[in-house]
Parts: structure tokens; sequence; C-alpha cells
């Protein structure tokens, strides 16, 4: 029973805003991108392909790639396993357990830019307090780790300031913030594996917890590691606020934090040059999307199995 | 009823002994773990609490000495030095205030936020309804439209959805925080997994009693999906509080637009020795509304932030 035309007053604006707020820009950015537009200029020239070549043979992209890649190939296992890790630990312990998850979910709940201006701080190589408190254990059994025993006699690291430790610096601070929100998904899934499976591996033979991990709850778990990845996937890629908060200009020692979001941000806000920052655009998308539909393709083919 | 009481605390605690091993490793492990996740935290109330000394020095322990000290830019400014001596917590916080225009910022946080919810409901709602309840040529296609869209990280969009806001001379307006977010593909779909449960007779009943399809949506439906609306609510005010890109985009320089993130920023920017305190106040005070709401509604929190889990 339709009545009149209701329905297209109820799915006319979200129509209208999905366009033009959505799909619009995609559009629009794939067409800028084979031009040398820039705000301000009354026309643009066509430029063919010159902005993705300049992506894929320039030493800056190279650069671009390299960051943000070994952002996202370092974030996403080590915030997934955390997450994992965290939620088995609390969901077998007797007590504490929402303390502790109350505890690891803040970071989510915090803005990231606040958080990362007081990371920088604690990571200060002079006053801050992740180095005062390395050197303290300077004289003690740390120091048969060489590692450490180098940072008593010349320094530890800058942090963030060195180019051979910035990346992973801020990929910790990345994981710090994301691994608490991946544990509470997995909190969830864990919820929903049928006690009966574990008697059942029991019966048949699944002694250690190792097994009967590898044989319930790791496959039990498949969803939930399949959404968790891609969502990681899809933040980590978006890196922003930490890299502007610490590296304002330039993408940090040696361009090795110049993320992509950042790199757009500076080509096309920064430097009005809006025909490479589109580029960027696009193949930012097109990873991204390339990963959500893996993600759908997976979850749908074991649906079909099971 | 004392003797079972006791025999069942003897019980619950004698295996946990025996098994102490496991079980201490367990949460030293978790303990460890939350000692670093809170490190951050405990250096910004910490420091928002100490004089610039205590800073630079690392001392005082946690809340700092609270001894006065004198206030450099006080003493500039010609006035005796008496009158200058300030406590470090009473000092950071109220420089905090007086710097910056923070309550203006934390103003239109709240202005942006609850805006950006009001109309992603006020589009959502409706449509999530349409797709839900009726039957209408093209429903597949504007659901499959939903789908897609799902895809699309608006982040990544920014670039032109910038250039098309300065083209309608929108860029430094309350508007251009606002317009990108209006849409919420996900909250239409969500709302509308929603309403797939609600059952057809309710809405029946409601049209035998005459009310148009319109007050159908706000006043049946809309009270039936207040548990997902708060859940949705919660993710997005969260996600729209904490968002320091898009903000950063579109307000260059005018001071009276600026979002908590994008002052905590600027404050950063020009900071020198001495305003640590006061920004580690800054900091704490941006950040503390939704940790305490947090806190105080955890449940339903991890709920609405998880919903998307439910992808």
């Amino acid at each position: 029973m339709t009545r009149g035309s209701a329905h297209w007053w109820f799915v006319g604006p979200a129509l209208f805003l999905m366009i033009v707020i959505l799909l619009m820009p995609i559009g629009i950015a794939g067409v800028l991108s084979f031009t040398n537009y820039s705000l301000g200029n009354a026309g643009a020239d066509w430029v063919g392909l010159d902005n993705y070549e300049k992506i894929f043979t320039r030493s800056t992209y190279e650069k671009m790639f390299g960051a943000t890649f070994r952002y996202v190939f370092v974030v996403v296992p080590l915030s997934v396993g955390l997450g994992l890790g965290a939620a088995l630990l609390i969901n077998s312990t007797k007590r504490f357990g929402d303390l502790y998850k109350t505890i690891y979910f803040l970071p989510v709940m915090a803005a990231l830019i606040a958080m990362a201006i007081v990371w920088e701080f604690a990571l200060h190589p002079t006053v801050g307090i992740v180095n005062s408190t390395l050197e303290r254990g300077c004289g003690s059994v740390l120091e048969t780790w060489s590692w450490y025993a180098h940072g008593c006699e010349r320094g530890f690291p800058l942090w963030l300031t060195d180019r051979d430790y910035a990346i992973w610096t801020v990929a910790f601070i990345g994981i710090w913030q994301g691994f608490g929100f991946n544990m509470v998904l997995y909190l969830a899934g864990l919820t929903s594996v049928p006690r009966e499976l574990y008697h059942a591996a029991e019966m048949d033979g699944a002694r250690t917890a190792w097994d009967r991990f590898r044989l319930v709850t790791w496959p039990m778990l498949g969803p939930t590691t399949v959404f968790v990845v891609t969502i990681s996937v899809i933040r980590s890629f978006q890196v922003f606020d930490t890299v502007e908060a610490f590296y304002p200009q330039g993408g940090g020692p040696s361009k090795s934090v110049y993320v992509m979001m950042f790199a757009i941000y500076e080509k096309a806000i920064q430097q009005n040059l809006m025909g490479i920052g589109a580029a960027i655009t696009v193949v930012f998308l097109a990873f991204v999307m390339f990963l959500t539909l893996i993600q759908r393709w997976l979850i749908e083919r074991r649906v079909h199995y099971t | 009823m004392t003797d079972l009481s006791l025999s069942s605390a003897g019980a619950s605690s004698l295996p946990a002994y025996r098994f102490s091993v496991g079980e201490t490793i367990k949460h030293v492990v978790l303990i460890l773990g939350a000692l670093i996740v809170l490190l951050p935290f405990y250096v910004m109330l910490s420091y928002s609490f100490k004089s610039p000394a205590e800073i630079m020095q690392n001392t005082g322990g946690f809340f700092g000495l609270q001894e006065a000290f004198r206030d450099d830019y006080c003493v500039k400014l010609g006035k005796d030095v008496a009158d200058c001596m300030v406590t470090p917590v009473i000092y950071n916080y109220t420089t905090a205030f007086q710097k910056a225009p923070l309550l203006r910022y934390l103003l239109n946080g709240a202005i942006v936020t609850a805006s950006i919810f009001f109309i992603q409901v006020l589009v959502a709602l409706p449509c999530a309804y349409a797709l839900a309840k009726l039957r209408f040529w093209g429903r597949e296609a504007v659901f499959g439209l939903v789908l897609f869209c799902l895809l699309i990280p608006v982040h990544a969009i920014a670039l032109p959805l910038y250039i098309m806001l300065a083209k309608l001379g929108l860029t430094n307006t309350y508007a251009a925080l606002v317009i990108p977010w209006t849409i919420s593909v996900f909250g239409i779909f969500l709302m509308r997994q929603f309403f797939m449960t609600v059952p057809d007779d309710l809405i029946d009943a409601a049209r035998m009693d005459g009310m148009s399809e319109f007050s159908i949506i706000w006043n049946v439906m809309l009270p039936t999906a207040v548990p997902a609306l708060l859940a949705f609510a919660i993710f997005s005010v969260v996600a729209h509080w904490n968002d320091y890109f898009w903000p950063r985009i579109v307000i260059t320089g005018d001071r009276d637009l600026f979002t908590p993130p994008l002052g905590l920023r600027e404050f950063k920017g020009d900071a020198d020795g001495d305003n640590f305190g006061p920004m580690m106040a800054t900091a704490t005070i941006i950040v503390a509304p939704l940790i305490v709401a947090f806190l105080i509604a955890q449940k339903r929190f991890i709920e609405g932030i998880t919903l998307s889990g439910m992808k």
C-alpha cells in the first residue's frame, strides 16, 4: 500500500545529499586529477596522466607510499594482535576484567590530537618522562641488553625526531590508540562462541589451551577478525592527527612519516596544487574501496559455506 | 548462613591460590599494559597541576608541591612581585581560559556536534523508514546506493569537498564544519536494519487510526528506535567532537570558529617553556567531557562505539 509520493519526500533529501556530498566529489577528484587546477585560477590545463606519473615516479611520493605502508603494516597486525590478546586475557581472568577493559578503552575516547601533544611531551628527549624513566634503569641488569647499554652511554633515542625511530614511534601511538577498540570487538565476538564447542573439542582430545584456541576460538572468531582487520586498515590508512601534530612542516625527519592524508593536506590545501592532491585522493580511494570489497567478499563467502 | 558464605569464599579463593602462577602472570601482563595505556593520561593530568620548574625537573610527584611561583608575564606588566605569586594548579587552569577563548571553542564544539547529529537523524530516519517499510519503485536501487556509499570514508574525499565549499564561499563558516557530515549512510543502514524488526502490524494500526506517513515516522517509529538512536548518538558525537582533520582544512585562522581540537593545536603552536602547564590543562579540559561521560555510562558507550561492528 503506497500512499501518493510520500516515499520520495522521505528518500529525497538523503538521496540528494548522497549524490552531492559523497558521489560528486569522487567525480570531481577524478576529473581534477588530470589537470593542474589550483584554487583562485579561472581555468586549468589538461595535463593527462602527468599527475599520476609524478606520484608513481618521484621520490617524494615513493617516500609517501613507504611511510603509509610501513605504518599500516605495523599498526594493523599489532593492534589486532594486542586487541585479541587483551580480550583473551580479560576473558580468562576471574577478577578485574571490567577494570582492564575500561582502561584499555580510554584512548579510543580521547581526542587523538590532545593525546598526540601529550605523547610528544612524554617522549621529549630531555624533560620527557619516557627517557628519564629509561635513564633510571641504567646500571641495572637491563644494561646486558646492548640497545639499552648503548642508550645509557650515548643517550636514549630522540624518538620523534630521529629518522630511524620516527615512523615506528608514530605507529606505536597509533597502536596505543586503536587496540582497545579491537579488544572490545573481540570481547563481543568471544561471548558468541558456544561453550559446548569447548567441551566437544576436549572430548576430541584438545587438552592444552593452545589446542582449544586453535580448534575452537580462532575459527569461531573468523568473521570478527575479518571486520577488525578491515576497519583497522582503513583507520590506519587515514592517519593524520599525530603526523600533523608532530611535524606540521614536511612530514618528519627526511619525510619518513609523510603519510598519504598528510600529503593530500600539504599539496592541496597548503600549496594549492589541487591536481596532485586529487590524484593522491583517487589512489587513496582505490586502496580503501578495494580493501572493503575484499572484506565483503570474505564475509559473504563465509556465509555461503556455513 | 555464615557458614555457607564462609565456605564458598574459601572455595573460591582456594583454587585462585592453587593456580596463582598462571593467574598472576596474566595480571602482571594486563597491569603492565594498563600502565602504558595510562601513561599519557597521567602525564597530562599531572603536568596540568605542576609549576614550570617542576615540569622541567620532573619533581613534585603527581600533584606537585603547589608552592606559589612568580608569574614572569605578570611582573613584566609592571605589577608588584608579591601580587604576581601564583599557585600552579590555579595558574594553569586560569591561563588555559585566559590565553585563548577556550569557552568559545567548547561552545563551538557543542554546537557543531549537536547540529551534525540532529541533521543526520532528520535526514536518515525518514529514509531508513521508507527503505524498510514502504514499497516503491527504485527502492532496491536506493538501498544499493547506500551500500556503495558505505565504502567511502568522508575524510578521503576531503579535498574535492573543500573545493566545492570554497567555490560556494562557505569556508570559515559553521556550515563548512557541518555540511559534509549531514548525510550518514551508516546511520541510514543502521536504522533500516532496526526498522526491519518493527512489526508491520504496528504501522498498519497507526495507518488505520488515520496517521499520516510523516507522523508515523516521528510518533511511532522514533520512539521504538530510541536504543539504536542513543548508540548512534554516542558514535556520532565522539567522532565529531574529536575530529581534527576536517576542521583543520575548512577553518583557517578565524578563531571564533575553532573547535576544541583546533584551539589546542593553536595553543601548542605558540607554546614556550612556561606554557606547558596551561597547555596540559587545556588538553585535560578538552578530553574530560567524553572521558567522564564514558566512565559514567561505559556500557552504552562501548555499545555505541562498536556499533560499526554490526555491519
